[in-house]
């Protein structure tokens, strides 16, 4: 056996690093220590799992195209070859290809799905609908055994009895929860409830993954009723919170969102009835106030204010009435009396006045009569039978005896001669 | 009238019923009613409270399987 010279020691690492390399594996790890400083031309971290632990080195560029967020904790598939650092003499993985694994791997495709949603803008706020303040009906999409029906039943009961319950019992994990999910879902929506309740207790991603599934993210974004979920535990977040109208971070929480408590509806009420005594007697009170200042007023009090106007009136025509009358009658009477009076006083006088006048007529009668003009000396011719008055020598003949009157009588004479005047 | 077409207080859902009253409340708080508007709204207060009390007091859940049949509540033990 010919004894080989001794390597040096950088022989001997280079060696070992040859023969490292051209090892290539496949390793899952959960990544337990992680260093990526902007400035390192790698990434380096350390994969372990219960028993053994691997340093990783990645370079910067593979590492960032990737596209895997490396985080203490988060089980990863690494390919590549070991290596060693010789300088250090330190033995390293380096890393070719690196996805994220299990769970981890689980995130991602939720992460995509989730950013696919987003980008159809299911998860968008003006899309979460308001939650009715009183609902009627209240559907529970969940599994009909386990806790959580058990939290929303017990919180509803104490909070909100008024409710009806409608409760889709269905699969929340394996392969056919997401169907079952979504029939549960439809079947609640098609009891026209007010509001729907998606919920399960606490449990691995791995158990929420249904709630992540897509069949159910679009079932909760379509849903025709608000849908409020309440899926695992605080720090839980599925995809069928984010497309929810409201995401509550329980079973209890989203119990307690859908519904008010009876106890502060007690208290609203009793509130209410005063404010509803005290609203109507106020208002009763600013009537009454009204109708006392209205009442206070003269018309009011007394009522011969409204009608006395009127009643004197009626007094006053009926004064002037009462003193019209007679007055009238008085003032007839007078007048009357006064009259007959004139008339009594003026009786004589008309006698006298007539008296005066027929001797005055009389006077100038005897003025006219014959018997005044024979008196001053005249004579009047009648003929034989004294009748007629003898005006023309014609109207007797020679011998005819004729009248002549004077003033003292009668002279029976004889006609002698005549002798007409031209 | 309107109050022919009033629904009866029981016939309403809770959250109408509630807003009605509210709705009165604050009109009488108003104080631009009539009187006899204040009573008739009054009254149908009144009636509103009551019929919203007794469906408090009187209100027991009901729970519907729409699908499934519920298990043990294991908290109750």
């Amino acid at each position: 056996m010919v004894e080989e010279r001794a390597l040096t020691v950088v022989e001997a690492m280079t060696l070992a690093r040859r023969a490292l390399e051209s090892v290539t594996v496949r390793v899952v790890g959960e990544v337990s220590e992680f260093n990526d400083k902007p400035g390192y031309k790698a990434a380096y971290f350390t994969v372990c799992d219960e028993n053994a632990s691997m340093p990783c080195m990645m370079w910067r560029d593979a590492y960032l195209a990737s596209g895997v967020d490396l985080r203490c904790g988060v089980l990863v598939e690494l390919s590549g070859s070991f290596s060693a650092y010789v300088p250090k003499g330190r033995m390293q993985f380096m890393v070719k290809r690196l996805a994220l694994a299990g769970e981890g791997m689980l995130r991602m495709q939720v992460a995509d799905l989730a950013r696919k949603l987003e980008s159809e803008g299911l998860m968008r706020a003006e899309r979460k609908r308001a939650l009715p303040a009183y609902p009627a009906r209240i559907a529970v999409v969940t599994s009909p055994r386990g806790k959580a029906v058990h939290d929303v039943i017990r919180t509803l009961r104490r909070r909100y009895p008024l409710a009806e319950l409608l409760v889709a019992g269905v699969a929340v994990e394996g392969t056919d929860a997401p169907r079952a999910i979504v029939e549960g879902l439809e079947a609640a929506a098609g009891a026209s409830p007010d509001v729907i309740l998606l919920v399960r207790g606490g449990g691995s991603y791995e158990d929420l993954m249904p709630f992540n599934h897509e069949l159910v993210a679009r079932a909760v974004a379509s849903s025709p009723v608000p849908v409020v979920t309440g899926i695992g535990h605080e720090p839980d977040t599925s995809i069928a919170d984010m497309v929810a109208d409201l995401r509550a971070s329980t079973p209890t929480a989203a119990a307690e969102a859908v519904a008010p408590s009876i106890e502060e509806l007690r208290q609203r009420l009793v509130s209410i009835t005063r404010l509803l005594g005290r609203a109507l007697s106020h208002t009763v009170q600013s009537y009454e106030h009204r109708l006392r200042l209205v009442a206070r007023r003269p018309v009011l009090c007394d009522p011969a204010v409204l009608t006395g106007p009127a009643w004197q009136r009626i007094d006053m025509v009926a004064l002037d009435l009462a003193r019209a009358i007679p007055l009238r009658l008085s003032r007839d009477a007078q007048r009357l009396a006064y009259l007959r009076e004139r008339l009594v006083r003026v009786g004589p006088r008309v006698h006298e006045r007539a008296a005066e006048r027929v001797a005055r007529e009389g006077g100038r009668l005897m003025d006219l009569s014959p018997n005044a003009i024979l008196g001053r000396g005249y004579a009047l011719c009648l003929a034989e039978d004294g009748r007629v008055v003898v005006r023309s020598p014609d109207q007797v003949r020679t011998g005819e005896p004729v009248q002549v009157r004077v003033a003292g009588g009668r002279i029976g004479c004889i006609v002698e001669t005549t002798d007409t005047e031209a | 009238m309107v109050e022919d077409t009033m629904a009866l207080p029981d016939d309403l859902a809770f959250g109408e019923a509630l807003a009605e009253l509210e709705a009165i409340v604050a009109a009488l708080e108003g104080g631009q009613l009539e009187l006899e508007e204040s009573l008739t709204r009054y009254e149908r207060g009144v009636a509103l409270l009551q019929s919203l009390q007794s469906k408090l007091t009187d209100a027991q859940q009901r729970v519907t399987m729409l699908i499934g049949e519920l298990g043990e509540d294991e908290a109750a033990e």
